[in-house]
């Protein structure tokens, strides 16, 4: 087979993927903007568009891929259906943060950063974004939960398990 | 192509709507932190109640106040000019706020502080409230008042004034005003910024770029997150103005991931300003052409320094490089390039319009100018200031921010984000500005302030900055990403009560060695451990020698039991995520093994959960002799 029929197979169920690059340059700059692009329509980089892109920016797949590893936003894998974002931050750590993380590991029974095996549920570290006021917090489907304690983040989690909040 | 004076004429007659608004003006502040607390929830519900009564009034928005204890934050401006500015307006208070506007008076019992207008009995001016009292607003003079997304406003205000002064000049004038004025790098280096730009002016090489970093990635840091909100166009400005001083024709303004709000807000300000012809081809008609665009990053500490940046812009993964070369030489796509933060640059309109004389009247002997901060942590007013340099902290956490939470007692000071230390309360009448931080071991950094406060371990903060450290290391030398690990490694033992009495000693050669990093992120990494050496031995050796830590925090060091019997034990166990609360014939006691230390049942059985210091030795548990 040769290169140019192997991008046919891989470009075949994704011709979206390529229809999103359309208006995108062909330089390597364009990098950033290639993976916010398709993350922005699929919630994710497929593994399958690694190659597209990279042929796009006249570039290597392992280029493409060890920027979508290095970058902490991009995703390789479907978002989980609800996401408990947790905030990482200082001011959050300090009033407690880390007794929520392990409550809700424990409660949810996934680690930070994992799904659920149905995909229905997930946790994830996020960075600090400044809303410390609201400290210690997490993000339900980028819905801000502030001055969370742990016994609500608890019953937070118990809730989304019974599928009564979503 | 219009000149500056038609442009602002035009300004001018949209600012009247604004500033004298003919129906009583409504205006949310939507930003990252009030839409955190609801401010849109809080918008919605306004609108709908004034649609409801058909009551003559608009509502928009606005950026940010910097109060980010009092949001959501509502400002009524009525027609005959009295303002008034409430504070935590939830949905559920819009109908009692709509009311007051219905009935045409202020609402005492929800006013935070009258603006503008007449006094009234028991509300405060804006300008005597605590929080404000100290400031000296500059570059923040228009955050939360005008239209985030409105050029005319800006523009009325004075907005692109400083540009159109400079084109008048030579670029080695624009230089030499910003080298008077005294202006230095906001981003933490404090490297004079004309001297900087004055490098790119005499760097061979075309086209020059002038790169924005606004990767404000140190958390607890928020200050360039709200003048890109809030007053986008004040940075846009800097970064032409910049253009013009070093010969630049192109820009870049790299916004970290995380802020969404001031990526939408800058692209439209850029768009703005290329409609108006203040970016594009021959501004003003002065023969000058500068653009720029907006980068949005994707999640990546180390893209903060200038060189990693640099490498992210390009399209690579964002790993710093060895300087020199530094990018004034080679730069993006490796040509001469110029990298600020977004305050520097935010000044250098201010510089322009004023003058550099204005510029520098205020500040302490050495430094000049304002600087903007952001409080967090136990803190009783969490927000952003802008204040004089050479302050006093004491002034900036103690009257403007409250303070810590009553009941508890000030430790330590953290400034400068990750790389930077951490100094104990007893520092407080220090100054704000670079020495007494550099005479410390460590930097005033970009403007984060968190305070520690009693309840707060200093081993635990230490073990947060290094495992963050250790996380956003790009992982190119071995010094930086090997000297993390170790790092970590190392506080984590003493936090698990395994430290050994050799323990300080590698830490100071660990950090010696990694002065050899290739880029700070390294370099600095080991600072805050460093500054726990140094000034918070006690507590450092509390958990080593004793195996205690004294605020209760570590959790191989503690444990919760079961004090007092109580007749709420019972949610307790109902609370607890791992059944760890277990009765026993009448009684309830923890179950060690099971107990993940969560705290969750203190929290519910206050009076009957204790936590008390418990060394478990894991090491003797595992290994029989």
């Amino acid at each position: 087979m040769s290169i140019a029929d192997q991008d046919q197979v891989l470009d075949n169920p994704l011709s979206g993927i390529s229809t999103l690059l359309d208006n995108v340059l062909p330089e390597l700059s364009q990098l950033l903007p290639s993976l916010h692009k398709i993350q922005h329509e699929l919630g994710y980089v497929p593994r399958e568009a690694i190659p597209i892109i990279a042929s796009k920016l006249h570039t290597t797949p392992a280029a493409i891929y060890g920027a979508i590893t290095f970058y902490s936003e991009i995703r390789l894998e479907p978002p989980p259906e609800t996401e408990i974002a947790w905030c990482s931050g200082p001011a959050c750590r300090l009033k407690g943060s880390e007794n929520i993380k392990r409550a809700l590991e424990a409660v949810l029974d996934v680690r930070m950063g994992q799904k659920t095996p149905d995909s229905r549920l997930g946790l994830r570290l996020v960075q600090c974004d400044g809303t410390c006021e609201q400290a210690p917090l997490v993000r339900l489907n980028g819905r801000t939960m502030g001055n969370l304690n742990v016994s609500e983040a608890i019953k937070l989690g118990r809730d989304l398990l019974a599928g009564q909040q979503a | 192509m219009s000149t500056y004076e038609e442009l602002r004429q035009q300004a001018d007659e949209a600012w009247r709507e604004w500033a004298s608004p003919a129906r009583t003006l409504i205006k949310i502040g939507l930003a990252t932190c009030s839409k955190a607390k609801g401010a849109e929830d809080t918008f919605e519900a306004i609108r709908d109640e004034i649609n409801a009564r058909g009551l003559d009034a608009d509502v928009a928005i606005t950026g940010c106040l910097g109060l980010c204890y009092a949001e959501p934050l509502v400002e009524v401006h009525r027609p005959d000019g009295r303002r008034f500015l409430y504070g935590d307006v939830t949905p559920e208070k819009a109908k009692q706020l709509v009311d007051a506007i219905a009935e045409d008076g202020v609402s005492a019992e929800l006013a935070l502080a009258v603006i503008q207008g007449p006094d009234v009995p028991g509300v405060p001016r804006l300008e005597d409230i605590p929080f404000f009292a100290i400031q000296e607003r500059r570059l923040m003079a228009d955050c939360g008042t005008i239209h985030p997304r409105n050029i005319d406003h800006y523009m009325a205000r004075g907005g692109y004034e400083g540009l159109a002064r400079a084109l008048t000049m030579t670029s080695e004038e624009v230089i030499k005003e910003v080298l008077d004025s005294g202006l230095w790098g906001r981003g933490g280096a404090a490297f004079p910024t004309g001297r900087k730009w004055d490098f790119l002016r005499t760097a061979r090489g075309e086209p020059k770029y002038i790169l924005c970093n606004a990767d404000e990635g140190d958390p607890g840091s928020f200050v360039n997150r709200n003048l890109m909100e809030s007053n986008p166009h004040l940075v846009v400005e800097g970064m032409i103005i910049a253009g013009y001083a070093t010969g630049g024709a192109r820009g870049f303004a790299y916004i970290r991931d995380e802020y969404p709000i001031c990526v939408e807000r800058m692209e439209f300000a850029v768009q703005q300003a290329r409609e108006r012809g203040l970016l594009g081809e021959n501004i003003f008609g002065s023969g000058f052409s500068f653009n720029m665009e907006v980068v949005r990053g994707a999640g990546a500490y180390v893209c903060g320094e200038e060189t990693g940046l640099i490498a992210s812009i390009e399209g690579l993964r964002g790993m710093p490089k060895i300087r020199p070369p530094f990018p004034a030489q080679a730069g993006v796509f490796n040509k001469p390039s110029n990298v600020n933060n977004v305050e520097s640059y935010a000044n250098a309109p201010l510089v322009l319009r004023n003058g550099a004389a204005w510029w520098s009247s205020v500040g302490s002997e050495r430094h000049k100018g304002t600087k903007m901060f952001s409080l967090s942590g136990a803190i009783q007013r969490v927000g952003i200031l802008e204040v004089p340099l050479g302050i006093s902290m004491r002034e900036v956490l103690i009257e403007a921010g409250g303070g810590v939470p009553d009941g508890q007692i000030m430790k330590a000071i953290q400034s400068g984000g990750p790389l930077s230390g951490i100094i104990p309360a007893s520092d407080i009448n220090e100054p704000l500005e670079p020495e007494p931080f550099r005479d410390r071991g460590m930097f005033m950094g970009s403007g984060g302030l968190i305070v520690l406060d009693d309840t707060d371990c200093i081993v635990d903060l230490c073990i947060y900055f290094e495992q963050f450290a250790e996380d956003e290391s790009c992982g190119r030398c071995t010094t930086c990403h090997g000297g993390t690990q170790r790092l970590v490694e190392i506080l984590r033992r003493i936090s698990n009560g395994q430290g050994r009495s050799s323990d300080i000693d590698h830490i100071r050669l660990l950090a010696d060695t990694m002065r050899y990093a290739n880029c700070v992120h390294g370099q600095a990494a080991p600072t805050a451990v460093l500054s726990m050496i140094r000034f918070f031995e006690d507590e450092l050796k509390a958990h080593m020698q004793e195996k205690r830590c004294p605020a209760k925090v570590c959790r191989a060091l503690i444990c919760y039991e079961v004090g007092e019997q109580g007749p709420n034990l019972p949610k307790a166990e109902a609370i607890c995520p791992t059944n760890a609360v277990v009765r026993e014939a009448t009684a309830y006691r923890i179950d060690q093994e099971k107990c993940i230390k969560c705290g969750a049942c203190k929290e519910v059985v206050p009076e009957s959960i204790q936590v008390l210091d418990a060394y478990q030795d894991v090491v003797a548990i595992l290994t029989p002799l």
